[in-house]
C-alpha cells in the first residue's frame, strides 16, 4: 500500500524545502513504550486509570495513556482513525461492532499469545469468550459483561401506587401495553396533577411522562425496543456475520414500533423532537421521565447517595415470548497496525487478568467478565446498599438474549436507527421499516 | 466561470502585450526571457495545482471506479459505484437537502443583507459596530454549532424557552420538520455580517452624483435603490453569490458538530453523507463517486449563474 | 422639491429613517452579540446551576472553574464534580498549531498565487490561457473531492498527522486568490512598470520591485481572508491532523465534546471551551478590526 508516485515525492520535497515547519511524529525510543488505549465510559475511566498504574508499576517501560470518547462518537472516531493508520494500540471493542474491524483485518489475531498464556476462559462468564472467535482466530480477551433492566422513580411508582414487588412482575406486550403500559400511563403526570389513567387527562400539557424511549439505539434496541421486540418474538436475522435474511421487518418488531409511537402520540412518552442534548441521565434526574430501561453499568449512578432523586431497578418487564433482556459483553482488542503488538497483548492480557478485574469489580460499577471480578462487584454493590437484583436475576435465570454482532455494522446500524427515528417521529412502522430492511439486505448481497 | 474570465483576457491583456513589444528592444530575447520569468514566477502555484488539485482529481475519478476502502487493495468495478448511486435514495435525499438549504440560505442573507447595507449606508456607522456584526464571520463553525446547540436545547435551552414562552413550540434540532429550518437560521446568522459589509463595500463605489442626478429626478429612496444601487454593485452581488453557493453546498461542520456526530436523517447533508460513506463506513471508492456528481452539479451551476448574472460587467464601466 | 434639493449637499443616501435605521442596525447588533454572550454566561455558571437557572440573564454564583477545568488546571475529582470527565483542552498548544496552520498557509499561499497571477496578468508565455482556464475551474471542485484523495496520499507518503501533511495542500495554491489577484494586477497602471522595463529591469524584478510593493492593499486582504478562513477550517484538520501534535483549535473543541459524559453533555465546559475559542478571534478584531473592515470594502468594492 505504501507506493510513493515519483509525481508526489517530487511535490512533497519540495514543500520540504519551503516550509521550515517540523514534522512531529511520536516515536518512542525501542525500550520506553506508551500504549494507546481508548475507552467511551467516562464513569470506568478511572477505574482503568488504576489498573494501568498498576501495570506500568510491574512492567516500568509500558506507559498506557488512556483516552476516553463519548458512546455517540467512539466508533466514527476509531473508523477515521484506522483509515488514517493513527488508530489506538488498545481498544475497547463492542460485539455488534468487531465483525467490520475483523472484515477489514484491523484486529491483530491473539490466538497464539493466548494458547501460550495461562489464561482459562472456564474462569470467565459463560459464553463471552467465544463470542470474540471468527474462524478460528481470536480477536479478544473478555473484558466485562452487562445486561439492561427498567430504571424507575421511586416516588413517581410510589404515588402511582406501585410496590417494589409488583413492578418485577409486570407483562408487556404491543397490542396494550399489558401491565407495564398500564404503569407507565399512571406515572404520567399533565399540569393538572391528574394521571395518564385519568379520562380528563391532558396530553398536550405533560409535566411528566412515564417512559422515556431510547432512540438513538442503532440497529440493535439495547437500551429500549430490542428489549420489547425480543420479548414480542422478534429475532434480528437468519444468521450472524453477513446474514443473507434479516427480520427488521417482521410483526414483533413493527408492533413494537406501533406500540412505542402510540406511547408519544398519546403523551405518555415525551415525542422525538422533546429530546434533550442533556441526556436520559438529566431527564431521570429532572424528574421529567418517570422510567426507563438502562444498562447494569449505569446503576452505581443512579442509585449513588448524592442522586438527587431516589431511583430503583427492575427487571425489564415480561413480553409474550418470556422476559429476555439484552445482555451484552465487552472485549479489549488489539489494532492491527499497533507497532508494539508484544506490549499491547501484555496490556491486554492484564486487562483481563484476576488483579485489574477484581479491583475494577471491586468499585461495583460494572460486572468484570471474569467470575471472581462479577463476585467482587456484586459484594461491593450489596455493601453500599445497592440492589442489583433486577440485573443478576435475569442473567442467572438465562433470561437474557445476546446481542447480534453484523459485518458492515456502522451502515446497517445507521440504516435501522433511521427507521426508528422516523417512526418516532410518526412514519408508518411497517413500511418504513420494511424499507430498511431491504436496504439493509442488500449491503450483503 | 472559465469563459467569462477568458473572454477577458482575450479583449484586455494580449494589448498590453502588443504595447510592451513596440516599445522593447530585441523583441525575441526579452519574450525568451519573459517565457522564463513565467515559469518561475509560476512554479510554485503550479506546482500546488498539479499535486494537490489535478493529481487527486485523476485519482479520485479512478477511485469512483473502484472498492477502494483506504485499507485494502482497490479492485476496478466500472461503473458499479454509479449505478449504486443511482439507486441510493440517500444520495438524492441528501442532495435536495443541500440544495435547498443553499438556496433558501442564499436568497434569505442576500436579501437581508443587501437590506442591511442599504440600511448602513444612511449611517456614518463607527468601526466597531460594524467589527462587531463581523464576529460570527470569524468564528468557527464548530463553536458555533455549539453555542446553538445549548441555545436550542428542547428542554433548558434560552432560545426555545422564550420561544415556548411566546406560544412556539418545536424549535428543536430533532424536530424533523423543523431541524434543516434552524441549520438554515443559524447559517444565515453567522454569514449575514459578512455578506452585508462586503455588499456595503460596493455600494460605496457608487458615485454619488448618481444619487444626486436621480434625486433631482425626484426618485425616491426605493427607486433609487432599485434603479441605481442595485445594478451597480452587480459585480460584487455576483462574485458573492458564486462564493456563497460554493460555500453552501459545502456546510458540514455546522450539521457534524451541531448533532454531536449523529445528525438526523432531515439534516444530512451531501457533504456529510460522504464523509461517513468514506471514513466511517470505509467506501472510499464510493464516496468518490458521489463526490464527482457534485463536482458535475456545482460545475453546471456556476456556468449557468454566471451567464445569468453576466457577472464581469458592470453598468458603471 | 426645495426641502430636497437644500438636502443634497453630502446627504442624499440618508434622507428619513435615520432612526428606523438606527433601530435596524441596533436590533442585528443585539443579534448577533447575544449568543456569544450567552456562551460566556454560560461558562460563568457552576453545573448545578445549570438546569435551574436556565433562564436567569445572570448566574447568581459565577464561578470560573469551567475555564479551569478546560484549561487543566483543576484536578480530575474537581472535574468531574463539576460535571465534566477530567478531559481538558491544552488550549495553548493548540491556539499555536492553528496559528501555524492557518498562518503559514495564509502567507505562503498569497505569496504563491501573486506571483502566478502576475505572470498571467502581465507576462506572455504559449497555452497561458488555457493554463488560467483550468486553474479557474479548480474553483468550482468541492473541497472534499481533493480531500479523499489527498488524505490517501499523505497516508501513503505517512505525512498524516504532521504539521507538514496538514498544510500541504492549501500551502501554494488557491484558485480563487489567483483570479482576485490577476484582477487586481491587470488594473494597475502599466506606466511605472514600462519604464522600469526601458531601464532594462527584467519581468521577475518588476514583479518583486512595482507590482508586489504596489499591491500591498490587496495582497493583505488576500491574506487576512485566508487567515480566517483557515483559522475556521475543520474537516481537513479533523481527518488530516487529529493527534495531540498537530491538532488546531476548532478540531479540539470538537474532541473536547466528544470527551463529555456519556449521559450529560458537559455544556458549561464546552461553552468555556468556546468562549477560549473565540478569544482570539476577539483579539484580530480589537487590534486588526479596522484593517479588517477595510479590506473588505475593498475586497467588495473591486
Amino acid at each position: 500500500m505504501k507506493k510513493t508516485t515519483p509525481l508526489a515525492a517530487l511535490g512533497v520535497a519540495s514543500l520540504l524545502a519551503l516550509t521550515a515547519c517540523a514534522s512531529g511524529s511520536d516515536e518512542g525510543s525501542a525500550d520506553a513504550v506508551t500504549l494507546d488505549y481508548w475507552l467511551w465510559d467516562d464513569i470506568q475511566l478511572p477505574l482503568y486509570q488504576e489498573c494501568a498504574d498498576a501495570f506500568t508499576e510491574e512492567n516500568p517501560n509500558i506507559t498506557i495513556n488512556i483516552t476516553q470518547t463519548g458512546w455517540a462518537q467512539y466508533w466514527q472516531n476509531l473508523s477515521t482513525q484506522i483509515t488514517a493508520g493513527t488508530a489506538p494500540d488498545v481498544f475497547t471493542n463492542q460485539i455488534s461492532y468487531y465483525l467490520q474491524f475483523v472484515q477489514n483485518n484491523q484486529l491483530l489475531d491473539l490466538t497464539e499469545n493466548v494458547e501460550a498464556s495461562d489464561i482459562d476462559f472456564a474462569d470467565y462468564k459463560e459464553g463471552l469468550a467465544e463470542r470474540w472467535v471468527t474462524d478460528g482466530k481470536r480477536y479478544g480477551l473478555p473484558k466485562d459483561w452487562d445486561t439492561v433492566a427498567l430504571l424507575y422513580n421511586v416516588e413517581a411508582a410510589t404515588e402511582a401506587g406501585y410496590t417494589a414487588e409488583q413492578l418485577s412482575t409486570l407483562t408487556w406486550n404491543p397490542e396494550d401495553g399489558g401491565t407495564f403500559g398500564e404503569l407507565v400511563k399512571a406515572m404520567t403526570v399533565d399540569g393538572a396533577g391528574r394521571d395518564g389513567l385519568d379520562p380528563n387527562f391532558d396530553k398536550s400539557d405533560v409535566v411528566r411522562y412515564g417512559y422515556y424511549p431510547e432512540w438513538a439505539d442503532g440497529a440493535i434496541g439495547q437500551n429500549g425496543w430490542g428489549n420489547f421486540a425480543h420479548s414480542a418474538g422478534f429475532t434480528y436475522s437468519d444468521d450472524e456475520g453477513a446474514p443473507t435474511t434479516f427480520n427488521f421487518d417482521s410483526e414483533p418488531l413493527i408492533e413494537t414500533g406501533a406500540w412505542l409511537q402510540s406511547l408519544i402520540e398519546d403523551g405518555y412518552a415525551p415525542g422525538f423532537d422533546e429530546q434533550s442534548t442533556l441526556g436520559t441521565q438529566a431527564v431521570m434526574e429532572n424528574q421529567n421521565v418517570a422510567s426507563t430501561i438502562t444498562g447494569s453499568w449505569m446503576a452505581s449512578t443512579y442509585l449513588a447517595e448524592d442522586a438527587p432523586v431516589e431511583f430503583g431497578f427492575a427487571m425489564v418487564p415480561e413480553g409474550p415470548d418470556g422476559r429476555t433482556a439484552a445482555t451484552n459483553g465487552l472485549a479489549d482488542s488489539v489494532w492491527a497496525g499497533t507497532e508494539h503488538p508484544e506490549e499491547a497483548y501484555q496490556w491486554v492480557e492484564y486487562l483481563a487478568s484476576a488483579d485489574c478485574q477484581n479491583s475494577v469489580g471491586e468499585a461495583g460499577l460494572i460486572f468484570p467478565a471474569l467470575d471472581s471480578g462479577t463476585e467482587a462487584a456484586l459484594e461491593a454493590r450489596d455493601a453500599a446498599g445497592f440492589d442489583s437484583s433486577a440485573f443478576a436475576s435475569v442473567a442467572d435465570a438465562g433470561e437474557t438474549f445476546t446481542i447480534p454482532a453484523f459485518e458492515r455494522s456502522a451502515e446497517v446500524n445507521s440504516a435501522i436507527q433511521d427507521a426508528m427515528q422516523a417512526i418516532a417521529q410518526g412514519a408508518d412502522p411497517a413500511e418504513r421499516l420494511s424499507e430498511a430492511n431491504d436496504a439493509v439486505e442488500a449491503l450483503f448481497k | 466561470m472559465s469563459r467569462t474570465m477568458l473572454e477577458r483576457t482575450g479583449s484586455r491583456a494580449p494589448r498590453g502585450a502588443n504595447d510592451s513589444r513596440v516599445v522593447s528592444p530585441g523583441p525575441s530575447r526579452l519574450r525568451r526571457a519573459e517565457k522564463w520569468a513565467a515559469l518561475v514566477l509560476l512554479l510554485p502555484a503550479l506546482l500546488g495545482f498539479v499535486v494537490f488539485y489535478l493529481y487527486p482529481t485523476v485519482r479520485g475519478v479512478w477511485y469512483s471506479m473502484t472498492d477502494f476502502n483506504l485499507l485494502n487493495d482497490p479492485t476496478f468495478l466500472g461503473m458499479a459505484n454509479f449505478e449504486e448511486l443511482a439507486a441510493d435514495p440517500q444520495v438524492w435525499d441528501s442532495l435536495r437537502i443541500t440544495a435547498v438549504f443553499a438556496v433558501v440560505n442564499i436568497a434569505i442573507v442576500m436579501v437581508l443583507a443587501l437590506g442591511l447595507a442599504a440600511f448602513m449606508q444612511r449611517l456614518n456607522l463607527r468601526n466597531w459596530v460594524r467589527s462587531l456584526l463581523l464576529l460570527p464571520w470569524l468564528v468557527p463553525n464548530v463553536a458555533i454549532a455549539l453555542i446553538w446547540g445549548w441555545l436550542l436545547d428542547a428542554n433548558v435551552g434560552y432560545l426555545s424557552q422564550l420561544l415556548k414562552s411566546v406560544g412556539i413550540s418545536g424549535v428543536s434540532f430533532y424536530n424533523g420538520d423543523a431541524a434543516l429550518g434552524i441549520i438554515i437560521v443559524i447559517s444565515v446568522w453567522s454569514g449575514l455580517g459578512y455578506t452585508a459589509l462586503l455588499l456595503y463595500a460596493g455600494m460605496l463605489q457608487v458615485p454619488n452624483e448618481l444619487y444626486e442626478a436621480a434625486a433631482l429626478d425626484g426618485a425616491s429612496e426605493t427607486r433609487m435603490f432599485f434603479r441605481v444601487t442595485l445594478p451597480l454593485i452587480r459585480p460584487v452581488l455576483a462574485l458573492v453569490l458564486v462564493v456563497s453557493l460554493i460555500g453552501s453546498f459545502q456546510v458540514f461542520d455546522l450539521v457534524q458538530v451541531g448533532y454531536g456526530n449523529n445528525p438526523i436523517p432531515e439534516v444530512r447533508v451531501i457533504y456529510y453523507y460522504i464523509y461517513q460513506q468514506a471514513f466511517s463506513f470505509y467506501n472510499m471508492g464510493y464516496a468518490s463517486a458521489i463526490a464527482i456528481l457534485l463536482v458535475v452539479i456545482l460545475g453546471a451551476l456556476t456556468v449557468v449563474q454566471m451567464r445569468l448574472m453576466r457577472a464581469n460587467r458592470s453598468d458603471l464601466s | 422639491m426645495t426641502t430636497a434639493t437644500a438636502g443634497i449637499r453630502k446627504s442624499v443616501r440618508f434622507r428619513p429613517g435615520r432612526t428606523a435605521a438606527w433601530i435596524i442596525i441596533a436590533i442585528a447588533v443585539i443579534a448577533t452579540v447575544f449568543p456569544f454572550y450567552w456562551m460566556v454566561r454560560t461558562a460563568l455558571t457552576p453545573t448545578a446551576d445549570l438546569v435551574p437557572q436556565a433562564s436567569q440573564l445572570w448566574p447568581s454564583s459565577p464561578t470560573l472553574i469551567n475555564f479551569q477545568r478546560v484549561l487543566g488546571l483543576a484536578s480530575i475529582e474537581e472535574s468531574v464534580a463539576a460535571g465534566g470527565t477530567g478531559a481538558s483542552i491544552d488550549f495553548i498548544r493548540y491556539t499555536i498549531n492553528s496559528v501555524i496552520y492557518a498562518g503559514s498557509i495564509a502567507v505562503i499561499q498569497t505569496l504563491s498565487c501573486a506571483a502566478a497571477a502576475y505572470a498571467f496578468a502581465r507576462l506572455r508565455f504559449p497555452g497561458r490561457n488555457v493554463l488560467f482556464g483550468v486553474i479557474l475551474a479548480g474553483l468550482m471542485i468541492p473541497g472534499i473531492f481533493t480531500l479523499l484523495p489527498n488524505f490517501a496520499l499523505m497516508r501513503e507518503l505517512d505525512l498524516l498527522n504532521t504539521m507538514l501533511g496538514l498544510v500541504a495542500p492549501a500551502l501554494l495554491m488557491s484558485p480563487f486568490t489567483i483570479f482576485f489577484l490577476r484582477q487586481f494586477f491587470l488594473s494597475l497602471p502599466r506606466d511605472v512598470e514600462e519604464a522600469a522595463m526601458l531601464d532594462g529591469v527584467g519581468s521577475l524584478g518588476r514583479f518583486w520591485r512595482i507590482a508586489l510593493p504596489l499591491s500591498r492593499g490587496p495582497i493583505a486582504t488576500m491574506m487576512l481572508i485566508t487567515l480566517v478562513g483557515m483559522w475556521k477550517d475543520y474537516l481537513w484538520p479533523l481527518v488530516a491532523g487529529n493527534s495531540e501534535l498537530t491538532r488546531v483549535l476548532t478540531v479540539a473543541l470538537g474532541v473536547f465534546q466528544q470527551q463529555s459524559p456519556n449521559t450529560a453533555p458537559d455544556w458549561t465546559g464546552l461553552m468555556a471551551g468556546a468562549t477560549l475559542s473565540v478569544l482570539p478571534v476577539l483579539l484580530i478584531l480589537v487590534f486588526l478590526g479596522k484593517q479588517l473592515i477595510q479590506s473588505l470594502n475593498f475586497s467588495g468594492g473591486k
